[in-house]
């Protein structure tokens, strides 16, 4: 009986007119239905009970520290020197970002990132901000920076002497996270380069950001601190659900496929091969992105 | 190697699909900022949807379940990658 229903909905053949039945349009609309309806729940339980869900990231400030460095030094250049006030002002940032509920370089108030830079005092000739959410551990969020350019262009910048890093949780947009924040600068007196007079710093040297996952809360001298927290990611939890389903969609796609090829049928449904394609594409931007948000 | 028939009655067909996807997941790997990724993600669907149309018109078995059931292909990737993703 179980077989008879497990063949009736994965398998093609005579009695669902060689097309498994979870392959047709209504039960497709079922899947569709309940990746939205978990998308939802997860959602509404993360906002209803803050702390049920959470993140499991292994990311700290030294780590991100010590691997920006350790990139800098891949390409030759001098490692950054930790400085406690850009680490301030990169606290600030992410601070601004989940007091006022934004994820930006620019805040809707009109903050630039040198906004912060100003504010405690770190006079500069040249100055940058990455930023990262959403990621789980450090080296998938340094993989991440390293494969946007402009990202790269600051982590590898010869300009740069000095970075901060903040590490900071807290609620976007509704739902916990944790804000990374580098910011990386020369100061004006120790600059061999040319100075800029401005107040702001050349444009080229500014680039956009990357957002990472959520720890607790970092002091500014938790940059050799460690922390984590074991609480289960809502987005882990989505990708499983959602991975469930389409892994369990392309594995009946491709039983279909062989199955209609080795019996010869012909039938009156979409193509087999265009949908394992398309389904290929997706899953492999997956594979790509598998972390963390780029704007 | 199996090549399906449909593949082999209609092999120009499946390369140009084929083709728009891979440009699509290079343009992906290329492109920075994450509204481009996104109208990346969403022109592939919107090829594919067309392509389908296409197909099964060239077929001559264009009917509305084939069509409700790319939409509904194409509409569960793009809700899952977009779920996960952005």
């Amino acid at each position: 009986m179980l077989k008879k229903l497990w063949t009736h909905y994965f398998i093609p053949q005579e009695r669902n007119n060689y097309r498994a039945s979870i392959l047709k349009p209504n039960f497709l609309l079922l899947l569709l239905v309940a990746y939205l309806l978990n998308q939802s729940a997860i959602k509404t339980l993360t906002i209803a009970k803050p702390g049920v869900l959470g993140y499991s990231s292994e990311i700290t400030a030294q780590k991100v520290f010590d691997q920006t460095n350790f990139e800098r030094q891949k390409d030759g250049l001098a490692p950054l020197v930790y400085s406690d006030t850009l680490s301030k002002s990169a606290k600030a940032k992410a601070q601004d970002m989940f007091a006022n509920d934004y994820w930006a370089h620019n805040s809707p108030q009109g903050k630039t990132p040198w906004t912060f830079f100003d504010a405690v005092g770190y006079k500069y000739s040249v100055a940058g901000e990455n930023l990262a959410k959403d990621f789980y551990d450090t080296d998938s969020l340094m993989k991440a920076w390293m494969a946007s350019p402009t990202h790269k262009a600051n982590i590898v910048h010869t300009r740069y002497q000095e970075i901060g890093v903040a590490v900071v949780n807290g609620t976007l947009g509704g739902i916990k996270t944790t804000l990374v924040v580098q910011h990386f600068g020369t100061p004006l007196v120790a600059s061999v380069a040319p100075k800029n007079t401005n107040s702001k710093p050349s444009s080229d040297v500014v680039e956009p950001s990357i957002e990472v996952s959520n720890l607790p809360e970092l002091e500014t001298s938790d940059i050799l601190g460690n922390t984590s927290q074991s609480l289960i990611s809502p987005l882990t939890l989505s990708k499983i659900f959602g991975s469930v389903i389409f892994i369990g969609l392309a594995i009946v796609l491709l039983i279909d496929g062989f199955v209609t090829v080795k019996k010869n049928v012909h039938r009156m449904t979409g193509s087999t091969i265009g949908h394992i394609g398309f389904l290929l594409f997706i899953f492999l931007l997956m594979l790509y992105n598998q972390q963390g948000r780029i704007f | 190697m199996i090549i399906p028939k449909e593949v082999k009655q209609k092999p120009l067909e499946y390369l140009v699909l084929f083709f728009s996807l891979i440009i699509g997941f290079c343009g992906y790997l290329f492109v920075d900022s994450s509204q481009a990724k996104r109208w990346i993600i969403y022109s592939v669907g919107i090829i594919y949807f067309c392509w389908s149309l296409y197909h099964h018109y060239k077929r001559g078995d264009l009917q509305l379940s084939i069509v409700v059931e790319y939409l509904l292909i194409i509409l569960l990737g793009i809700v899952f990658i977009s779920g996960t993703l952005f």
